[in-house]
């Protein structure tokens, strides 16, 4: 019973950031019709920003704004600088094939990761370290039992649901949401009725980034900081959004909190090496099972 | 229109031209350097996997680096417990390895871009960890030593003292002609135009009664056989593990492959060329300017990844397009 409590304690506080991380693949996804594979890469890149301001003596509460703002602004400078020139290039022979089309931004998008990564080691060194958590990491104290949940734990789910609420309220009842949600569904018809496509697009790569360098910001006291820590991440937050379906944004939390049981309950009960297979399991059975996921929609070609 | 006799001639010269040049070049550069060329002459089979996946199927794939673990392991497994020859076990992890990639295929046509990108990425990630699940049999992180032992004796009589090194690239030498040799004349056969036609659009493809799935699956099947003998070859320089087939090298494949040129052979063997030795060149230019190990180390990755970026955004049809469009400009303005 205690290792039940524990897994389901642990899963949940986990599954809030991969729902963090799958949400931001689903933003982008959705917004410009990209799966970002640097989205960790960056949270990396912002985490590190965040420790470096913690070493200078600076709150946490500062370098947190400071890594968020940073988020954002990779985000967009990852599709003012790559991604949008891309994608004005349709005439190219290579570019015009179908199946390429969203292909290369996914090959664009591993060279943005392979850079965070190398400019990362070359500023701070290849070494982990570890990351500071604004509240206490030990268990609750229950009367005289210690339970397996801590303070962070319950901090990483408030924060997450937050965020989750405002990002809800931002696309229900404002007109930069409306005109985020509307390009999601028809670009061209968007874009005619006046709304600056592009901008929009570039907001969901912020949007995003934010989100991601929260997740990172909530990972890892848990896991360190290193160049290559958050790749695992990338794979579980890709997993939750497929689960999902690509292009739910609730169907992504879910996604997100069903994998972080999955993990934790494979952690306890069998063993951490078999982890990455229990993911791999996972994707699977879903591709095979409702490969347009829990709330996708099929996928209609038309000619 | 080429006749099929003509490709077939044409290839075969052009891969016996690689195979002496590949052989006259390590005859004559020193040890160092002929570990480098068994590096381009392996991993070349590689890219060329990446190149007929993803530049003539349209699929692409990060896990290519998994597949030739599968076919390292393979290979090594022959070797030490069935006391296979070398030559046999390698021949036999293509088979290995196609059957993976049979399996892997079958997943994979059902998925597209962003959706198969993920997935093989998770099993890039995933397969090796089976290393250590299995560890009695595959030998945890440490892996499996094996090597391409030495060379017969006729050999040496033939050519003088062959060092370690030189016997590596002897071995890959013929395999990646032969590697080479295929991949011509399947890109150039009917399966290499359905391939490049249902890349090109997949309903136009269907509705002209090809049948999409299953030359899917055969493009994963002729990929996958590719990458499991470039793995069972780079295992063979000395240990099959997990260490040795590291996600970083699916995406240094297809790194190779996309600034070479995706849809061009002779870009692939520019693209190994380059992944092999920039961080020579690197560590040539950093050795003039002095700069700390901190830096020297990260700064191979960070130049491939400005060029991989480079590439796609200003050229995405790689090197090989370039120059070919220069030669055509050239000759136009003539």
């Amino acid at each position: 019973m205690t290792q039940f409590i524990t897994a389901f304690f642990s899963g949940s506080s986990h599954g809030a950031i991969y729902a963090l991380v799958s949400m931001g693949l689903v933003l982008v996804w959705r917004g410009a019709g990209v799966v970002n594979f640097a989205q960790m890469g960056q949270a990396m890149f912002t985490t590190y920003i965040a420790s470096q301001l913690i070493m200078h003596k600076y709150s946490y509460w500062i370098a947190f704004v400071i890594a968020l703002s940073a988020g954002a602004i990779l985000g967009s400078i990852v599709d003012f600088g790559i991604m949008r020139p891309l994608s004005g290039r349709k005439k190219s022979a290579i570019l015009a094939s179908e199946s390429m089309r969203t292909t290369i931004p996914v090959i664009a998008s591993l060279g943005v990761l392979g850079i965070l990564k190398a400019l990362a080691g070359i500023i701070w060194a290849g070494e982990e370290r570890g990351f500071p958590s604004p509240v206490s990491t030990n268990g609750i104290k229950f009367g005289t039992s210690t339970l397996a949940f801590t303070a962070f734990d319950l901090f990483v789910i408030g924060i997450v649901l937050i965020t989750l609420l405002l990002t809800t309220l931002f696309f229900t009842k404002t007109g930069m949401g409306l005109a985020m949600r509307a390009s999601a569904l028809n670009p061209e018809v968007t874009r005619l009725s006046g709304v600056r496509i592009k901008s929009v697009r570039t907001l969901s790569w912020a949007i995003s980034g934010a989100a991601s360098s929260l997740a990172g910001l909530l990972i890892t006291p848990s896991t360190n900081l290193s160049p290559n820590t958050l790749d695992l991440l990338l794979i579980v937050g890709f997993t939750a959004a497929v689960i999902g379906g690509l292009t739910s944004l609730v169907g992504s939390v879910i996604g997100g909190f069903a994998i972080g049981y999955v993990i934790s309950f494979v952690n306890v009960y069998s063993s951490p090496e078999n982890v990455f297979l229990a993911i791999l399991l996972f994707l699977l059975l879903m591709l095979f099972l409702r490969p347009q996921g829990i709330f996708g929609t099929k996928e209609v070609r038309r000619v | 229109m080429f006749s099929i006799k003509r490709i077939w001639t044409k290839s075969l010269f052009v891969s016996l031209l690689f195979l002496l040049g590949l052989f006259a070049l390590g005859k004559t550069v020193g040890a160092y350097n002929q570990s480098q060329l068994a590096s381009v002459a392996t991993l070349f089979i590689g890219v060329l996997s990446v190149t007929l996946l993803t530049g003539a199927s349209g699929q692409i794939s990060l896990g290519q680096g998994a597949i030739m673990a599968v076919g390292g392991y393979a290979a090594a497994l022959l070797v030490l417990n069935l006391g296979l020859s070398m030559w046999l076990a390698f021949i036999l992890a293509i088979v290995i390895a196609a059957v993976a990639g049979l399996l892997l295929g079958l997943a994979a046509a059902r998925l597209t871009g962003p959706y198969l990108a993920g997935t093989t990425l998770v099993i890039a990630l995933a397969i090796p960890t089976l290393a250590n699940r299995f560890e009695s049999t595959l030998g945890g992180d440490v892996g499996l030593s094996v090597d391409v032992g030495n060379p017969p004796a006729w050999l040496g009589k033939l050519l003088g003292e062959i060092g370690i090194e030189q016997w590596q690239l002897f071995v890959a030498i013929p395999f990646s002609a032969l590697a080479l040799f295929s991949v011509i004349n399947l890109s150039r056969s009917r399966t290499g135009r359905v391939w490049r036609a249902i890349r090109d659009n997949e309903v136009a493809a269907s509705l002209h009664g090809l049948n999409v799935a299953r030359n899917k699956v055969i493009a994963f099947v002729c990929a996958s056989g590719l990458a499991g003998l470039a793995g069972a070859l780079y295992g063979f320089r000395g240990i099959v593990g997990p260490s040795v087939y590291p996600i970083d090298l699916s995406l240094a494949l297809l790194t190779g492959a996309v600034i070479g040129g995706l849809r061009s052979i002779t870009g692939a063997l520019v693209g190994t060329v380059f992944i092999v030795f920039l961080p020579d060149l690197i560590g040539k230019v950093t050795g003039v300017f002095k700069v700390s190990e901190q830096v020297s180390n990260y700064l191979p990755a960070l130049v491939s990844g400005v060029l991989l970026l480079l590439t796609i955004v200003i050229n995405p049809a790689g090197i090989a397009a370039a120059t070919s469009q220069i030669a055509k400009h050239r000759h136009r303005t003539k």
